[in-house]
């Protein structure tokens, strides 16, 4: 079953077109990773499905991203239950100023999930195992999240995201500003989280995708090239460019 | 020209640009320490009252009271204390003439009344005995007193006459001219006579208008900025509303003394030299200050956080309420002390809405007249007693002390509340 779907999404910057005609399904429970050189549009893409492009003032989206059937891009959808639905992870960590705990608190508290304290308590250990964080921040759960490193910070932004049990987790590059550990840390990471949740993942690194996905999407110039498994893609894809990319002739 | 000589005339002209720079900083810190030492040699001996301690005889007889019987307060209180003053006055010399009588009289401050019947009423077995009294010598001896007032021009040209530096300067040689911390100076308002005047009522009314500006200001401006910052469209409308606040925080002081008289007197009504409407006015200039801080730290909250928390299903209200404006406060906080500092040492608007009027009571609320302290100094700089000019000095003090406070207060926040973030 699709979780996604995207039908002749079109999106501008002002009077720059930079997203067309997108049509782009998405399976459920699965790694969908979108490829492609900078500036292709997939980041925009990804904002698309959490109508995070909506904080920019000039930028237009049309077109219909269903989710679970439903289309997101209605006047009346409301924001608010859309992102308590599909969570994000930003290309650079951006913890709250706040304590570890208040960071993962935050959500359940602004959605009302926690009734009591202990159910909080509970939640903000378990959001915190399932990001594989929890042994290393248990003893200082009450220090400020800014003060963890890098890897260690972009786990507790993904803690963060799941401690309101998202259906589907967006991550915009979430390892291009890690190191090489942190960021396996991460990809097995993703791989045990797409259990529970449906993942999209924007990343430059064709590695990463390879590693991680199992389908994938190539993006250029603001077109979806080509979409497909990630083994077809990378091993036989049918269109010249994603070749040429694939085998890193331009990009 | 070679190499070598380019090199000799970089390293000459860079040891010039510091040299400069160097003259500039000591250019200005000479400007301050002049201005800073002026300022507390004129100003500290305010700190500094001239007491004459004079034996008194609470003679029953002198003040028509029944000698068997001991006094009530209220046979005190309807006590007449200034012809007995006038007999204690002539003990100092009592081979006084009628003219010489009145300038032993001019020796004190017009209070020695009260003076001498306070003393009464606090020490009751005095009564019918010889005790020495402290009074409030007149500004004239203070400022003998104090070296401030030349003695050696001719008398004709002088407010202190021979005759009445010679009784002080017996008194002195007995040691009974002391001098003592001038507490008077922080609890009276102020006074037609120098030895008396203070603080009281101006400092009150700073205090009062810095409250009611500060009341008014601060929420209207917070509320304006961050629905500027963050919600408001970006258009032709919004950007016409951001050139006219960085206008009104250019525009003169005084204009808005003028708006204060024309509307909130003229129309509203309200009552006339008192610190609510001293405040409002106040306010009115602090708003562009205190809004153009707020955004300027709403801007600085890094974007990255909104995003976090909007995506992590926030509204904008609850992403501006939890986390945008908490990180922009130490920001909008320290810009709010500098708008009220400035508000504070403002004498323009306050002189236009009545606020230069001589108050002699100190202010209880917001709506009683007051002064404050700006144009406490310059109701003071205008007055023609000498004793006056220390009084000009200790207030600028009392000012300056409030203003560097405020700014350190400032600092403080800026540095102990800001978050970091990397």
């Amino acid at each position: 079953m699709n979780k996604i779907e995207a039908k002749n999404v079109d999106v501008y910057y002002g009077a720059k077109q930079a997203l067309f005609d997108i049509n782009m399904d998405i399976e459920a429970n699965k790694v969908t990773a979108l490829i492609g050189p900078s500036g292709c549009g997939k980041s925009t893409f990804l904002r698309c499905l959490n109508r995070m492009n909506d904080v920019i003032d000039i930028c237009k989206v049309s077109g219909v991203v269903k989710i679970n059937d439903y289309d997101i891009n209605q006047k009346d959808t409301d924001v608010v239950r859309l992102r308590e639905k599909v969570g994000m992870i930003f290309q650079k960590p951006n913890p709250f100023p706040k304590t570890i705990y208040e960071n993962i608190s935050y959500g359940p508290e602004i959605h009302g999930i926690a009734q009591s304290k202990s159910e909080m308590d509970n939640i903000v250990e378990e959001s915190l195992r399932k990001a594989a964080l929890w042994e290393e921040v248990k003893d200082r759960i009450h220090e400020p999240g800014t003060g963890l490193s890098g890897g260690q910070q972009q786990r507790l932004c993904i803690a963060r995201t799941i401690s309101i049990k998202p259906e589907v987790i967006l991550m915009d590059e979430p390892c291009s500003a890690l190191d090489p550990i942190a960021t396996a840390q991460i990809e097995e990471l993703i791989d045990e989280l797409r259990k529970e949740h449906t993942i999209i993942i924007v990343t430059h690194s064709m590695s990463q995708a390879a590693r991680v996905s199992q389908n994938t999407g190539f993006f250029h110039l603001g077109k979806l090239i080509e979409v497909g498994s990630t083994d077809k893609i990378f091993k036989n894809p049918t269109q010249q460019q994603t070749q040429d990319y694939i085998t890193g002739r331009f990009g | 020209m070679n190499k070598e000589e380019r090199l000799i005339k970089r390293y000459k002209a860079e040891k010039r640009f510091q040299f400069y720079g160097k003259a500039a900083i000591f250019m200005a810190l000479l400007f301050l320490l002049v201005f800073l030492t002026k300022i507390f040699s004129t100003g500290y001996t305010a700190f500094q009252k001239t007491w004459l301690v004079i034996p008194v005889n609470y003679n029953a007889d002198l003040l028509y009271l029944d000698p068997d019987k001991k006094p009530t307060t209220e046979d005190i209180n309807d006590a007449d204390f200034y012809e007995f003053g006038i007999e204690t006055f002539i003990s100092l010399d009592p081979d006084a003439s009628e003219d010489q009588i009145m300038e032993l009289k001019k020796m004190f401050a017009f209070t020695f009344e009260r003076e001498l019947k306070y003393y009464l009423l606090d020490n009751l077995d005095s009564f019918g005995k010889t005790v020495d009294v402290k009074l409030t010598a007149s500004d004239d001896l203070d400022q003998v007193f104090k070296g401030n007032y030349p003695r050696d021009i001719p008398e004709n040209r002088r407010r202190a006459s021979d005759y009445q530096l010679k009784i002080f300067d017996k008194l002195n040689e007995d040691g009974r001219v002391i001098s003592e911390f001038n507490a008077s100076f922080f609890t009276n308002a102020d006074s037609r006579e120098a030895e008396l005047a203070g603080i009281a009522s101006s400092f009150m009314g700073s205090l009062f208008s810095i409250l009611v500006c500060l009341s008014i200001a601060f929420p209207v401006a917070l509320l304006a900025a961050v629905y500027l910052e963050e919600f408001a469209p970006k258009n032709r409308f919004t950007d016409f509303i951001e050139v006219n606040i960085n206008n009104l925080a250019a525009v003169p002081s005084i204009v808005f003394g003028l708006l204060g008289l024309g509307v909130l007197l003229a129309v509203f009504g309200l009552p006339r030299s008192t610190p609510l409407v001293g405040g409002i006015t106040l306010s009115l200039m602090t708003l562009p200050t205190i809004i153009i801080a707020a955004r300027a730290s709403l801007k600085a909250v890094p974007p990255s956080i909104r995003e976090a928390a909007l995506a992590m299903g926030a509204s904008r209200m609850q992403t501006t309420i939890h986390h945008t404006v908490p990180l922009a406060l130490p920001g909008t906080l320290s810009g709010t002390i500098i708008g009220l500092a400035q508000a504070l040492g403002e004498t323009a608007p306050l002189i236009l809405i009545g606020m230069v009027a001589f108050v002699n009571t100190i202010p209880g609320t917001p709506m009683d007249p007051a002064a404050s302290l700006p144009v406490q100094i310059y109701i003071w700089a205008e007055s023609a007693e000498r004793g006056f000019v220390e009084k000009v000095s200790a207030c600028i003090m009392v000012l300056l002390f409030f203003l560097i406070f405020m700014n350190l207060g400032a600092q403080l926040i800026r540095h102990k509340f800001e978050k970091k973030w990397n």
